[in-house]
């Protein structure tokens, strides 16, 4: 379990981030999602102790937190984050890459070809990194960290360079460390696949942690929330504000208009259909509202 | 910790850097045999001859008088004269392979060489003659090998005859060889800080795994030195490694070969970790192996360009890099002597290594490590 | 291609490291100007009393000695050449005590001439070079004794044929342009060619810090190393600027000396011609520049094969360092040293012959220097070339 207590970080002046306070669990999966330049980083590299925070403290378990190096060292053995994989020593191979994380964090040698299988990484890992393209760089630290095996594991873009393939392969694994108990912080721009396994979602704006929940209430919730039509013209878009209540109705800057369904029973919902069908709309979808809207929406005005 | 090594030990091993500076070495020893075979260094004939020639030139300052000891010349003269008839003593002492004969001349040339050294007119011939230093160092060389009997060497490319003058030529490089050697030492780490910076362990267990480790790559040059030495084992001999050095460690003294090669691996030692953690410390602050290397050598060649400093600070580390200035006494025949003692050299390099390890400790973290 | 050498020239003018060196040179420089240069002590000066001494004595000698039947050989000889001898230090005494320098130097280039014809063949053990040579441990005094003396003959004799004014100065070698001379044959060359390193050695491989960048610049590999190569020789030949700081300091206190000074230049056999001091200095200049280009090219040579900061560093150490190891006086005469382009790094040396004298080889001059090494830069270009142009090739 970690902690952020009233977290801050100014840089010139400007809040990067502003009393941030959240708690992670053990077995969750935590979804980081903003706009670059929004603090992001700067909030892992406060759980890190790579920026030190103007206020605020980081608590890990309860007990532990950066007061002093030796405390620094015991947290480090538990938080792990994910190298950059510009940073990976190009003379020597992947596999001694493995070798060095799991002897500096002690972890199960038996995860090191545990790794490498699970991540279809025989072929070359013996070659020397300098050969490696963009995703299997990509692959090796996100292995690296997985070797590493602390118990809080942040991840700063971790699909970046890889193919769809890859970036489902690497999403079961981050299911596996889950269920294993680890929590997992994952920075990502893929929010359909990010809204697949994240357990809770974070948009970070103003500084601020915001959980998904408290933008569109019910968005973990499976039931029927919304009902997203793609491409309206302006004519249908006025018959539609007539039809339903306005606060109900938004057009999101991709192209795409929701209208908020929500306790519609079954009867309404027909109607509904009628009325798109009369009106010659056939692209249209009743589900939740998608992260990729709400993130469209949030994200709208700035 | 040990873990930190074994990292160390994949990433050092796949360095082209320490090949190149085994190859260095290689060639160092290798060059400096071809540069004794060369120069002829240790000839005692071509030497004499040179001896002679100094005091002949020496000579030529004054009208041939009579030197006897009724004569009317000047008993700086009448110095000079008896060093010439002892040089050539020597001469043919060497040449009729008579090494006692050599040995009493040379004792005997030094005590003249000691008398002259006050008499009036000294200034004159001062350059012709081996200073004061060089002198005693000779006084207690041939002392130690009149009590003790050795027999004079003659060849010095034997084994050890050569080790002793590769350790003393070595004294002058290596503060400069271990500089170039670790001035990037952090700045290739600088260039892989996501990896390092999240490393369950403080940054000054860090520096000190680095150093371990480098230090073990160090003990590796100091042992390819003597494998490189061994071919002289077959051609040239052993040599003797009880044959004396004339050193001057507060006192003039001799050292055995072995005593000599033993304090100067312990110097090196000191040296090289010295100079190691200085690397890390002026990596972090100027970031760049460059500049880290000038401001190192600088600092070594600060008290060559000001002596002066060297008897304003003689706790300054860095009068003491270069050990076999230190041993060959040079230091006392300054302007302004200062007599530096091997042993406080020592001392006041490891006091600065202690020094260095604290500020490391104290000042500097992994997690705050920038890329550059 | 211009666009490119901005890049690069920009890049190389605000390295840390560059910067440092210029600024570690004007160190050096100002520190030999202010504390060095003041202490030079040439052996050969210009001393009233000396000559006096010398010159009464022998005088008095000459005056009382009676030559007869039972006369020692060395008093018949000393008797048969003093005069001639004296002869010209008495014109060297008169002109000095006139302040005519001209004349001073015409009878000091044949006293000059006169005495290494004595000592050197005739001396026979008793006669002896100025004691400055004899220093102990010297085993060479007499050669350097004999190399000085007709060195310092063939200078005063172009004193005599330059329209310069002279002064005490220019004749103990110590105004700006002499000092530079006489650095030439030392340090200086050296001093430039590890600066030429230290510049280069990083050039090419700076920029795997930022490979992607680079990359994929529509320049081929092999013109990027030319651009780098060329760019790195600027960069040393700047380096003159920061050292002429120090030149400029000692042209205030001592005077600048005259591009028309002559300058001795070894023939062989004991011959020496003068040269101009422009002269001399441009085919420093040149050579000079030979040997940057020859590191340069090796180190590029390096830097795409081993792709080390530090191999680059160690090659070009050796270039410079390999003549330490079989260089010996008089080796030149036994074996041709002068195929080997290492053999010239002593460029001042080079250039005024004293090379050839201490190797006993007529072979180093500065056309063979400037053949050979640009023979050898060709040859380390021609590999550069033939390495960067294969399909495999990647610069970093």
């Amino acid at each position: 379990m970690i902690e952020l207590q009233r977290i801050g970080v100014q840089f010139t002046g400007r809040d990067i981030l502003k009393e941030v306070t959240v708690t992670f669990m053990p077995g969750e999966i935590i979804g980081l999602v903003a706009p670059n330049g929004t603090g992001k980083s700067t909030l892992m590299n406060v759980i890190m102790n790579y920026i030190n925070p103007s206020s605020g403290k980081v608590i890990l378990n309860q007990e532990l937190q950066y007061t002093t190096k030796k405390n620094e060292v015991k947290i480090r053995q538990l938080v792990s984050m994910m190298p950059d994989q510009s940073d990976l020593y190009n003379q020597i191979s992947g596999k001694e890459h493995l070798k060095i994380y799991s002897s500096m964090w002690h972890s199960n040698p038996k995860l090191i070809d545990q790794t490498i299988k699970e991540l279809g990484m025989e072929s070359y890992i013996h070659k020397n990194t300098g050969t490696y393209s963009l995703g299997m760089r990509q692959r090796l630290c996100f292995a690296m960290q997985i070797v590493s095996d602390t118990q809080v594991m942040l991840m700063d873009e971790v699909m970046n360079g890889l193919d769809p393939t890859h970036v489902e392969l690497i999403s079961q694994i981050l299911v596996k460390k889950k269920s294993e108990g680890k929590t997992v912080i994952v920075a990502s721009h893929l929010l359909e696949n990010l809204e697949k396994y994240a357990d809770r979602i974070f948009f970070m704006k103003n500084g601020e942690l915001i959980h998904v929940n408290d933008i569109s209430p019910g968005f973990e919730e499976r039931e029927i929330t919304t009902l997203r039509i793609k491409e309206l013209t302006d004519h249908l878009k006025e018959k539609i504000s007539n039809e339903f209540p306005e606060t109900n109705v938004k057009s999101l800057r991709n192209g795409s208009t929701l209208i908020d369904v929500r306790g519609y029973d079954s009867k309404k919902l027909g109607n509904v259909v009628e009325f798109l069908k009369v009106n010659e709309i056939t692209e249209f979808s009743f589900g939740k509202v998608t992260l990729n809207d709400l993130y469209s929406m949030y994200y709208q005005e700035g | 910790m040990w873990n930190m090594l074994k990292t160390f030990f994949i990433l050092e091993k796949s360095n082209k850097r320490n090949i190149f500076a085994c190859i260095s070495v290689a060639i160092f020893v290798f060059g400096l045999m071809f540069f004794v075979k060369t120069e002829d260094l240790g000839n005692a004939v071509k030497e004499k001859s040179g001896e002679y020639q100094s005091l002949s030139s020496a000579l030529s300052q004054y009208q041939n008088v009579d030197a006897t000891d009724s004569g009317n010349g000047s008993n700086l003269y009448k110095n000079l004269v008896l060093q010439q008839l002892l040089v050539s003593k020597q001469r043919m002492a060497i040449k009729m392979d008579r090494p006692e004969l050599f040995m009493d001349a040379a004792i005997e040339l030094t005590d003249l060489r000691t008398k002259s050294f006050g008499m009036e007119g000294f200034d004159n011939v001062e350059s012709y003659l081996p200073s004061k230093i060089e002198n005693q160092l000779d006084r207690v060389f041939y002392d130690y090998m009149n009590q003790t009997g050795i027999p004079l060497s003659i060849d010095s490319l034997t084994f050890f005859q050569f080790l002793s003058y590769l350790f003393v030529v070595l004294g002058s490089v290596w503060f400069v060889f271990i500089s170039i050697y670790t001035c990037g030492i952090m700045i290739e780490d600088f260039q892989h800080t996501s990896l390092i910076k999240g490393y369950p362990i403080t940054f000054d267990k860090y520096v000190i795994a680095k150093s371990i480790a480098t230090m073990l790559i160090v003990g590796v040059f100091i042992v390819e030195i003597f494998i490189f030495s061994l071919p002289l084992l077959y051609f040239k001999g052993v040599g003797n490694p009880s044959y004396p050095i004339p050193v001057f460690d507060g006192v003039f003294t001799v050292y055995p070969i072995y005593k000599y090669i033993g304090v100067a691996i312990l110097y090196m030692i000191f040296i090289s970790i010295f100079t190691i953690l200085l690397s890390v410390i002026l990596n972090v602050l100027l970031k760049n192996m460059y500049l880290t290397l000038f401001v190192e050598l600088l600092l070594f060649i600060v008290p060559m360009l000001f002596p002066n400093m060297m008897n304003l600070i003689p706790y300054n580390p860095f009068n003491y890099m270069n050990y076999s200035h230190l041993l060959n006494g040079q230091t006392p025949d300054l302007a302004n002597p200062v007599v530096l003692n091997a042993t406080h050299g020592l001392i006041y390099i490891g006091m600065s290594i202690v020094l260095m390890v604290v500020a490391v400790k104290i000042f500097l973290t992994t997690g705050k490590l920038k890329r550059v | 291609m211009w666009a490119y050498f901005k890049l690069e020239f920009f890049q190389f003018m605000r390295n840390k490291k560059n910067i440092a060196i210029y600024v570690i040179l004007l160190f050096f420089s100002c520190y030999f100007a202010i504390k060095i240069a003041p202490t030079y002590n040439p052996i050969e000066k210009v001393e009233v009393n000396e000559i006096e001494a010398r010159y009464e004595t022998r005088e008095e000698f000459l005056n009382n000695v009676v030559i007869n039947d039972g006369t020692h050989h060395l008093t018949r000889y000393a008797a048969a050449i003093f005069p001639e001898w004296n002869e010209y230090d008495k014109q060297r005494l008169d002109a000095i005590n006139q302040n005519n320098l001209k004349e001073y130097a015409e009878a000091t280039y044949k006293w000059y001439a006169y005495s290494d014809n004595m000592i050197f063949y005739r001396g026979g053990g008793v006669l002896y070079y100025n004691p400055g040579y004899y220093t102990f441990g010297n085993n060479y005094a007499t050669m350097d004794g004999h190399f000085g003396y007709l060195y310092n003959a063939s200078r005063y004799e172009g004193y005599t044929e330059v329209n310069s004014d002279l002064t005490i100065n220019i004749f103990e070698e110590r105004t700006a342009l002499q000092t530079l001379q006489r650095l030439l044959n030392s340090y200086l060359p050296l001093i430039l060619i590890v600066s030429c390193i230290l510049f280069t050695v990083d050039i090419v491989l700076k920029d795997r810090r930022n490979p992607t960048l680079l990359q994929g610049l529509p320049l081929s590999d092999w013109r990027k190393l030319m651009v780098k190569g060329f760019v790195s020789l600027l960069g040393s030949v700047l380096a003159i600027i920061p050292l002429s700081v120090g030149l400029l300091i000692i042209g205030v206190q001592n005077g600048f000396g005259d591009f028309g000074l002559p300058v001795p230049i070894y023939i062989a056999d004991d011959i020496f011609s003068n040269r101009m001091m422009w002269e001399y200095l441009i085919q420093n200049m040149l050579l000079i520049i030979f040997w940057f280009s020859l590191i340069i090219s090796l180190v590029l040579l390096a830097s795409v094969t081993l792709k080390n900061e530090f191999a680059n560093l160690f090659v070009a150490s050796v270039l410079v360092l390999a003549e330490l190891m079989y260089f010996n006086r008089g080796i030149g005469a036994i074996k041709d040293f002068h195929w080997y382009p290492t053999s010239y790094v002593q460029v001042g040396q080079i250039t005024s012959g004293y090379r050839n004298y201490l190797y006993a080889s007529e072979a180093l001059t500065f056309g063979s220097g400037l053949a050979i090494i640009g023979l050898c830069t060709c040859m380390f270009l021609f590999f550069t070339f033939l390495l960067s142009n294969r399909r495999k090739f990647k610069l970093l």
